[in-house]
């Protein structure tokens, strides 16, 4: 366990508080989470930390913790609250010796082949044109790449930044597919 | 995660993928921390950048320097990781699969096909179902009621091709000469069943010149009538060339093939007589013409 972690272990109350003050609608609630975690990643990945995801979860635990303190009398969009809470973890961070970057992800046979049997899933899951859209997005590369998409994009009657975003959205579906199938596939 | 809704961030794309291989400077940072946490939709374009980063890097699309950056800034958290991996397994799913153009030209024709006026409509299906089983229907009953018809049919679509692959040089020799003038004729056309010269076929192993066994044909009678003498060669795929001759080393007929089978030599049944001859296959690469077998049939 990190050292970030140890200082205090969420207790599920905080937790609960802290998601009825994104939204008293649980399900938007957990969106709303989602989206302010991953921001959190985002920027701590970019300002060059190497462990992002704990920085996210200290941040997190920090607020869910100053909730109840703040929940009556805060204004404003919840969510920049985040940002400078993860201000100041991140400045106690830099101040700490550093830390060695944390090793590689495995890359063994099984996982991929995890991967590779979540992928099919997902593609099956996806409706015919998706499917289809992902297949000919994904089938050239280089030069060939190149005019295999300006053609789709002509045959669907829109611009290749069009083409992109529409192909990006699909695959943003298959890559949340594929994190909760891994996650279900652990299970088991 | 990511929202629907349009962004309406100035940050470009090419920004966008800057604070992800966290290069962005001093002073465009906490801008562009401030609208990812405030901007609707820039979360969204944030996140399809991200993927497209993933992608490139698996498509392995990324300059050395973007790849340091992406090793060292982007690859830091698990997701990314996962992401990368599925990626990965996307290009090796479908960036391989070189047909995938073929099957698009495929659909693009399919789905040309279905917006054929009326061709969507069931009734029009299952018509143009039954008329191809009736072609069918009619193709086969035609060929198990009138083979002649059908044989003739076929070889209007595939002419037979000339049996010799070489022009084949005929010799007229006379009978009394010991010094053979060498002649040509033009190749023979293709073969037609009404009107087929090819009256006699044998098959020749290569053997000595052993008479007593020798295969025996008769000589048909016509002007225009051929003989084939089918050779049997074991390597089959150098350039020969096969001389006939009488028993006592006349020439009568030469063919040469620039090589593969069949081997056949057509001899205009004039050329011939009652008799023994021989056949004589030489290596025909680099004008070495050196004998390789002697086949030997006789005429009767």
């Amino acid at each position: 366990m990190s050292a970030a972690k140890t200082l205090h272990i969420l207790k599920q109350e905080e937790f609960d508080r802290l998601l009825n003050w994104l939204d008293p609608e649980p399900e938007q609630a957990g969106l709303t989470y989602e989206k302010i975690r991953w921001r959190l990643v985002a920027i701590l990945a970019s300002r060059g930390c190497t462990c992002p995801e704990e920085l996210a979860d200290e941040t997190i635990d920090r607020v869910a913790r100053r909730v109840i303190d703040i929940q009556d009398s805060y204004v404003g969009d919840q969510a920049t609250y985040f940002l400078g809470v993860m201000n100041n973890v991140h400045h106690e961070y830099l101040k700490r010796p550093m830390m060695p970057r944390p090793p590689e992800p495995d890359d063994d046979v099984e996982t991929k082949e995890r991967t590779y049997l979540c992928l099919e899933k997902c593609l099956d899951r996806l409706s015919p044109n998706s499917r289809q859209m992902i297949e000919q997005y994904y089938a050239e590369d280089g030069r060939a790449k190149i005019d295999l998409r300006k053609r789709i994009a002509a045959e669907l009657g829109i611009g290749l930044s069009t083409l992109r975003l529409r192909a990006l959205r699909i695959r943003d579906k298959l890559q949340t597919c594929i994190d909760q199938c891994l996650v279900s596939e652990a299970r088991l | 995660m990511v929202e629907d809704r349009n962004n309406s961030s100035e940050f470009s794309d090419d920004t966008i993928r800057r604070f992800l291989l966290g290069e962005l400077s001093e002073s465009e940072q906490p801008l562009f921390e401030q609208q990812l946490f405030t901007v609707a939709g820039f979360g969204a374009r944030v996140r399809m950048a991200e993927i497209d980063l993933a992608d490139d890097y698996a498509f392995e699309r990324l300059n050395a320097g973007d790849l340091a950056l992406f090793e060292r800034r982007f690859l830091v958290t698990s997701k990314r990781q996962q992401m990368v991996k599925a990626s990965t397994a996307l290009r090796e799913r479908f960036s391989s699969n070189r047909s995938a153009a073929a099957w698009s030209e495929k659909s693009i024709f399919a789905k040309r096909l279905r917006y054929l006026p009326g061709f969507d409509r069931p009734v029009w299906r299952i018509a143009f179902g039954v008329l191809i089983l009736l072609v069918l229907f009619g193709t086969v009953l035609l060929v198990v009621k009138k083979p002649r018809l059908a044989q003739q049919i076929t070889n209007k679509i595939i002419p037979r091709r000339p049996a010799p692959r070489s022009s084949p040089q005929e010799v007229h020799q006379p009978a009394n000469t010991s010094n053979p003038e060498h002649q040509t004729t033009p190749a023979p056309m293709p073969l037609h069943d009404s009107a087929n010269p090819l009256s006699e076929s044998v098959v020749l192993f290569p053997s000595s010149p052993d008479l007593g066994k020798v295969p025996t044909l008769t000589l048909p009678k016509g002007e225009n009538k051929l003989v084939r003498l089918r050779l049997t060669v074991i390597n089959q795929t150098v350039p020969y060339r096969a001389e006939v001759l009488t028993i006592d080393g006349q020439l009568v007929f030469s063919v040469d093939w620039p090589g593969g089978p069949p081997f056949n030599v057509d001899v205009p049944a004039s050329l011939l007589k009652g008799g023994e001859y021989q056949i004589q296959l030489s290596d025909a690469r680099g004008g070495s013409k050196k004998e390789v077998a002697s086949y030997y049939f006789r005429v009767r």
